[in-house]
């Protein structure tokens, strides 16, 4: 097979992964208008959660569907107890505040598992290849592309076809209004913060047999999924599965065309489509 | 308590460094020789620099004193920064007289540390990679113990090409710095020289976390061996994503400068089984000196020696001993007794080259082990070869 067909393939997994770790960012600056910098502390913990619960010899799929759970919880507390009181203030107190919670959680994660990374094997299902004429591509990384799919399809339908998810989407455009129907907004706004770093954690799930554990790994994701979020639209869900794909494309390509440029190719991507779409590829103006 | 459990309490623990400090300040008021351990501390490279303090304290407990006098070092957190770590140790030097720095771990730093210590009238040595260092940027306060790219790859890719002498079709991942580029290049000579096909190159970047495009090329142009020249976790990050694409089946993989045990403990022994890796220390080393520091570790720390901590600990030894035999702490008599000096050092006889202050030392090529196979938790690894392979003075540009 072309080594181009490869990449692009290559690419939607790599694309995929990133419309994970970047759809719970937007949603939550679209409904709450509150920039989060501790989303990468919330991948960081699923990924960590995950190698623990391997450690404690539990199955990779109990880690799977517990692990964002647990994760979604710790963000419902830390919601109701520190974030929603700056909710109101600007931006500046948003990035203060999320940006301390993401250093405590990482220094948390050196105290307990220590400063060193570590592996995560995939499930004995899941290992090894699939081999298809010249086209060999890990079993896991096919595994993500059709779980975050299928879950990418559910999250659609959640967010479109459910009474949450239409006071989600009225919220995005007028909270005082959602109020004022009787719809508890600071209940939808914990519910959602609590989605969106349930679904960060789902990534880093996913991400830990792909690219191990280690500490520092929440600053890496937080800078791709904004990265995402810029180029699809802020709070925009298929703003996110587009932007996810196109970065992981374009990373994937590049590798083949420039491989000294191909992480560089990500940011211009991003450069091209401010200029061009200032709002993202599917953002609203 | 295992390796990482000791660098939990370190995290935790402020009181050992206030102990220390004490103990330090101590020291000092009784005229101590001050020693300055630069290291990152905090940062991705912080369990280097963890370790690498581990390794200085362990040498200087078991000197006790040189000259009649205690010895002291202060522990200084570079960041893996080279402008942080300057700061530090032009500090150490002005408020504590520190003229004995051992440290770096990144490149980047030392070279900058290795200029403000000829500045500073003091005595250096590191454990960083760029040939520079005892290259082009050398100079007279400054000393490298670990073996350059150059003898790194001379002493991996030959020894791999004699047991695999089919492997003809070679790929390499690198970083794009003068680290990578130096690996690279010393690997290009030896393809050229023995008829290898060099079928693809990736550079990537310095940040670069996702593998998957760059081994998608590899596998692309079917190579009978991998050749890894990045270290760190991104070649931790190469390796698993590598054998994830399975190329173990498909190839050889060889891993050109490995940071040592603690990059097997990250990657589990099922991952490295099978897989070369580059080293300039190993635990299973047989000579008396690494034995000794095996019990010493074991005794005290509950743990074998990795890289960063032995590394650290021969560098502070060799300036202990230099202090010693020079009768003095005075830094241009030290330079002087180090110059040349002939040791038995961790990987056997050690010597410092005179006319470019590097320790001539072995190499080693080591072998993944099958889990079964190993004999304790930290048994990962086979020493298939071990060797020397230095620039000459000449090549390496040297002039102080």
């Amino acid at each position: 097979m072309n080594v181009y067909l490869l990449q692009i393939v290559n690419g939607v997994g790599v694309g995929m992964l990133y419309f994970l770790l970047a759809v719970g960012l937007s949603i939550i600056f679209g409904l709450l208008r509150f920039v989060n910098f501790a989303h990468g502390a919330f991948y960081l913990l699923g990924a960590y959660f995950c190698f623990q619960a391997i450690q404690w010899e539990l199955s990779f799929w109990v880690a799977l569907v517990v692990v964002p759970l647990v994760v979604g919880v710790c963000a419902w507390g830390v919601e109701k107890l520190m974030l929603r009181y700056v909710y109101t203030q600007a931006h500046e107190f948003h990035i203060l505040i999320t940006v301390g919670l993401a250093l405590v959680v990482q220094e948390i994660v050196i105290v307990i598992w220590g400063p060193l990374g570590d592996n995560v094997t995939a499930p004995d299902a899941l290992q090894g290849v699939v081999m298809w004429g010249s086209f060999i591509y890990p079993k896991y990384r096919l595994f993500v592309i059709g779980f975050t799919a299928v879950f990418a399809v559910l999250l659609w339908y959640v967010l479109e076809g459910t009474r949450l998810g239409s006071a989600v989407r009225a919220g995005s455009e007028s909270t005082e209004m959602v109020s004022l129907l009787g719809i508890n907004v600071f209940r939808v706004f914990s519910l959602v913060f609590a989605l969106g770093a349930a679904t960060a954690a789902l990534a880093g799930v996913l991400a830990a047999p792909i690219r191990g554990v280690e500490p520092f790994m929440g600053i890496e994701a937080l800078g791709i999924a904004f990265v995402i979020v810029v180029v699809g639209g802020m709070g925009s869900f298929s703003g996110a599965l587009v932007g996810g794909l196109l970065i992981g494309i374009v990373q994937s390509v590049m590798s083949t065309l420039w491989p000294e440029g191909a992480r560089l190719m990500i940011y211009v991507a991003m450069a091209a489509v401010l200029l061009l779409r200032p709002h993202g590829l599917l953002g609203r103006g | 308590m295992n390796r990482r459990n000791l660098l939990k309490i370190a995290a935790l623990g402020s009181i050992p460094g206030a102990l220390w400090s004490a103990r330090s300040a101590l020291a000092q008021s009784q005229s101590a020789i001050q020693f300055a351990c630069p290291v990152p501390m905090s940062g991705p490279f912080a369990a280097n620099g963890k370790y690498a303090d581990l390794g200085m304290k362990l040498a200087l407990e078991e000197y006790g004193e040189a000259l009649g006098r205690p010895l002291a070092y202060t522990l200084l957190d570079t960041e893996g920064k080279p402008a942080t770590a300057v700061r530090k140790v032009q500090e150490v030097a002005q408020q504590k007289g520190a003229k004995f720095w051992a440290g770096g771990i990144l490149s980047s730093g030392s070279l900058a540390m290795a200029k403000e210590a000829e500045k500073a009238n003091a005595v250096y040595i590191t454990t960083a990679g760029a040939d520079e260092i005892t290259g082009k940027d050398c100079n007279r306060a400054t000393f490298r113990w670990s073996v350059p790219t150059f003898g790194a790859i001379e002493q991996t890719v030959r020894p791999l090409l004699q047991e695999r002498p089919e492997a003809k079709r070679w790929y390499t991942i690198t970083p794009q710095y003068v680290f990578g580029e130096g690996l690279l290049s010393a690997a290009k000579a030896i393809f050229e020289e023995k008829g290898i096909e060099h079928v693809g190159n990736s550079y990537h970047s310095l940040n670069e976390k996702e593998f998957s495009g760059y081994l998608t090329n590899a596998m692309a142009a079917k190579p009978d061996v991998l050749l890894i020249l990045n270290f760190g976790s991104q070649s931790s990050d190469t390796l698993r994503q590598a054998v994830s694409f399975g190329m173990k089946q498909n190839c050889t993989i060889l891993l050109a400068w490995a940071s040592g045990l603690e990059q097997f403990e990250s990657l589990g022994a099922d991952l490295c089984e099978g897989v070369y890796f580059g080293a300039q220390y190993w635990h299973g080393i047989d000579t008396p000196l690494n034995e000794e520091l095996v019990r010493l570790t074991q005794s005290k720390l509950k743990m074998n020696p990795n890289y960063s901590l032995a590394g650290s600990y021969i560098c502070t030894r060799i300036m202990v001993d230099a202090i010693i035999k020079a009768n003095s702490d005075d830094p241009a008599k030290v330079i002087a007794q180090m110059e040349g000096m002939k040791y038995e050092g961790l990987t056997g006889a050690e010597e410092i080259r005179k006319e470019d202050h590097q320790v001539l030392k072995n190499y080693y090529l080591l072998k993944g082990k099958k889990k079964a196979d190993m004999k304790d938790k930290d048994d990962y690894a086979t020493i298939v070869h071990s060797g020397q392979s230095f620039l000459s003075v000449a090549e390496s540009g040297c002039k102080m």
